[in-house]
């Protein structure tokens, strides 16, 4: 493994600066989120961040074209800013398993979604080993390794002192190597994972699901829901988003931003209608997502385990206790 | 607390059996110690979940807006905050007070849960910033009252302190405090949905004919939007503070509404909101010797 | 970043239809002077403008607001200026507490009488707005 002491890794960053831009988790009074790195910038990696890295990837804001009348037809400019090379340093296996998923939703299937693809092909992603999971983290019921992060290139490690750092893939190796000058390469345990306070059974949740669409759980657990969209948000995976142009006399642009499936007019149609009219169905059909419809067109959950909707949902809908209720369900 | 707990339990479990109401709202426990989130019972066999400690933040009478048109009567618990709630629900006509079995618990102030984060049971935890100006822990309407009468006790008093320090501020200081705070905003509208004052069936932000505020994330938009719900809970705030519990980015929406509150008494008199259900809303009535100061 | 020297403010002026309008049609056939900058909002009444009507004009550019409607007794509908002057009285102090510039967002009576008013205020405030330069805060992209 390659290390370096924990001391030093101002030195590391500037290196990788010099032709990367560097994202990385930074607190500032209570939020933490990624940032670009800077000389002065102290990253923090004391807990996870509360606002996901997927916003480096798919903004919450995206201008997508620009377009001028002119004359009798019509102008259309790229908008979009090419983004240079980047690395996302220091982001946690849960995270890394969501861009996973959007790499699954964007890049799959026959459609390709060139925004998010331009990005993504010029983004390493340096994943940080969990060793202390926080009070809200149930990662490893959904099967993701807290210490093995999917999709890395270069895996770190915490050592107590030190970093140490192992490439996973041949751009991280090649990046690694060509810093070879700052590492001390020896053989190094990481820090074990510290223990959860939330586990749950998944099971058989997903085969479940696929014939409960109509059962009366979703009544009980929608009821509390407010309908707000903070865990769609704060989900590292949760990729919904809406078009619309902004239009200033004979010019303007379009844009994309992030749409939330709680709000109560995401389903709503141009004639009134309403196919999800009440909570009880945008309840069932995030969870129904999450837990069953990307396990069936992709294979895996769209779930991470790493509980940022339940400790931040302003009335704690909590999906291990709804998930648990899946498993006690009577089948209808 | 436990022997609250207790009580709440025996009530609901009367008020089910005998089939006066048939839906309770209350609080159960949640994810963790520091948790407490609403609970919805009709059964009576579920009424052993219902406690109430320092983690009950939920003020439940938003819930009345979407129960409006039960078939039956709903018993609800209170705290101080939340029963102004039902008299401002009342007030917008929203509900008929027949409508509610409102049981009312005095309350002593609760704790923060992000101050408990990473804690175990039993160690310290701060008090919740919302519960520092309390001046009304004892519900203000209720049916039957379950605990002892609180005196009012000032726990500090951050959010004064914060609109002192932004009044004494140059106008561009403020500017650009407000401004750093609303590009944080992530535009989730927790705490509209969390507001007993946001009952409008169709919520200005919600409309897309005309289309005041789109999806798109930015400060001028997140500055309309918080401005705009400001003034339009303007004198129909009960300083419950839950806009502020619930932001997931830890805005200081108290400091913006208590301050329109400071602005109201100052100007048009004593007006706290849902005390006095017959009462009408500040910005809902005037006076013909209203100050004129610029006009 | 220097000021244009031709910059000219765009004054957004909400006019109640049976008093202010009225007074600006006055000023008008009097043939009074007064800067064109102005926009006028012709709306029936003081009391139908909506806070986020001022908060909205900011955003799409406008440099100052001017609410304007009858004296409070005088109202068409009876009462709506007396809502006017509460609400209008607490948003002046909301858009301060934000760090808005108070001469930025003016309210005042002017009845259909009063053309020389209208032509006062309207003045005094472009002179206002122009001393303060352009309005770059609530502006949106």
């Amino acid at each position: 493994m390659k290390t370096i002491a924990k001391s030093r890794l101002n030195e590391l960053l500037k290196a990788l600066d010099k032709e990367y831009n560097i994202l990385v988790p930074f607190k500032e009074e209570s939020v933490s989120k990624f940032v670009p790195w800077q000389e002065g910038v102290d990253p923090y990696f004391e807990e996870n961040t509360l606002l996901p890295p997927k916003d480096i990837l798919f903004p919450q804001t995206e201008k997508m074209y620009g377009f001028k009348v002119k004359d009798k037809s019509v102008e259309i400019e790229e908008l979009t800013q090419e983004k240079g090379q980047q690395i996302i340093f220091g982001l946690r296996s849960c995270d890394a398993y969501s861009i996973d998923c959007l790499d699954k939703v964007f890049l799959t299937k026959g459609y390709e979604d060139g925004f998010y693809r331009q990005k993504r092909e010029n983004t390493l992603l340096w994943a940080l080993a969990c060793t202390k999971p926080q009070d809200s983290c149930f990662c490893e019921s959904i099967g993701i390794d807290p210490r093995e992060a999917v999709c890395a290139d270069v895996q770190i490690y915490d050592l107590g002192e030190e970093w140490g750092f192992t490439a996973r893939s041949a751009a991280g190796e090649e990046l690694l190597q060509k810093l070879e000058g700052l590492f001390t390469d020896k053989d190094a345990e990481p820090l074990p994972v510290q223990g959860f306070s939330i586990t749950v059974d998944m099971e058989g949740v997903p085969e479940k699901l696929a014939n409960m669409f109509d059962h009366p759980l979703w009544e009980e657990v929608s009821r509390k829901c407010l309908g707000c969209a903070a865990c769609t948000y704060l989900c590292p995976t949760c990729h919904c988003f809406d078009i619309a142009g902004s239009v200033k006399g004979g010019q303007g642009y379009k844009f994309r931003c992030w749409d939330s499936c709680m709000f109560s007019e995401y389903t709503r149609m141009a004639g009134g209608h309403n196919p999800r009219p009440s909570k009880k169905e945008r309840v069932r059909n995030r969870f129904l997502h999450k837990l069953y419809y990307f396990v069936e067109r992709y294979g895996q959950l769209l779930c991470t385990g790493c509980g940022r909707c339940l400790a931040k949902c302003p009335v704690n809908m909590d999906i291990t206790a709804i998930i648990r209720k899946i498993k006690e369900a009577q089948q209808q | 607390m436990n022997e609250i707990s207790l009580q709440m339990r025996e009530i609901a479990r009367d008020l089910l059996s005998k089939n006066e109401v048939n839906l309770v709202l209350g609080w159960e426990k949640g994810s963790h110690w520091y948790k407490s989130a609403p609970l919805f019972i009709n059964k009576v066999e579920d009424v052993d979940r219902l406690v109430f400690d320092e983690f009950c933040h939920n003020n439940l009478s938003k819930y009345l807006v979407d129960l409006a048109h039960h078939e039956a009567k709903v018993a609800i618990f209170v705290k101080g905050c939340d029963s102004r709630g039902i008299n401002r629900l009342i007030q917008d006509n929203v509900i008929k007070r027949e409508q509610v079995y409102v049981i009312g618990i005095p309350c002593r102030g609760l704790k923060d849960p992000d101050d408990a984060v990473g804690k175990k049971c039993g160690e310290p935890v701060k008090d919740a910033v919302k519960c520092q100006e309390c001046r009304y822990p004892n519900p203000v309407v209720h049916d039957i009252m379950v605990g002892e009468q609180v005196n009012a006790t000032a726990r500090g008093q951050e959010t004064a302190a914060l609109i002192e320090k932004l009044e004494k501020m140059t106008q561009d200081e403020r500017y650009n405090y407000w401004s750093r705070q609303f590009e944080c905003c992530i535009r989730c509208y927790a705490c509209r949905n969390v507001c007993p004052a946001c009952s409008c069936r169709e919520c200005i932000f919600d409309r897309a004919v005309p289309d005041w505020l789109g999806k798109a994330n930015n400060l001028a938009e997140n500055q309309f939007m918080h401005l705009t719900r400001a003034m339009h809970v303007a004198g129909r705030c009960i300083e419950c503070g839950e806009c502020e519990r619930a932001c997931p980015m830890n805005l200081p929406l108290m400091a913006l509404n208590k301050k329109i509150i400071k602005d109201i008494e100052e100007l048009f008199g004593e007006n706290d909101a849902g005390i006095d259900p017959e009462k009408k809303p500040p910005l809902g009535h005037f006076e013909l010797n209203d100050p004129e100061k610029f006009m | 970043m220097s000021i244009d020297n031709a910059w000219e403010p765009k004054i957004l002026v909400f006019a109640c239809n049976w008093c202010t309008y009225a007074g600006a049609d006055l000023a008008g056939l009097s043939r009074l002077q007064y800067p064109a900058n102005i926009r006028i909002l012709r709306v029936p009444c003081s009391g139908r403008v909506n806070p986020q009507f001022v908060v909205r004009a900011f955003l799409k550019g406008i440099d100052g607001v001017l609410v304007a409607g009858c004296h409070p007794g005088d109202c068409h509908y009876t009462t709506g200026n007396y809502f006017t002057r509460r609400r209008f009285l607490l948003m002046k102090r909301l858009l301060e507490y934000m760090g808005l510039e108070p001469e930025r967002f003016q309210t005042r009576w002017i009845s259909g009488s009063e053309g020389p008013k209208f032509q006062q205020v309207v003045t005094e405030l472009v002179q206002d707005i122009k001393a303060l330069g352009p309005n770059r805060k609530l502006r949106d992209a």
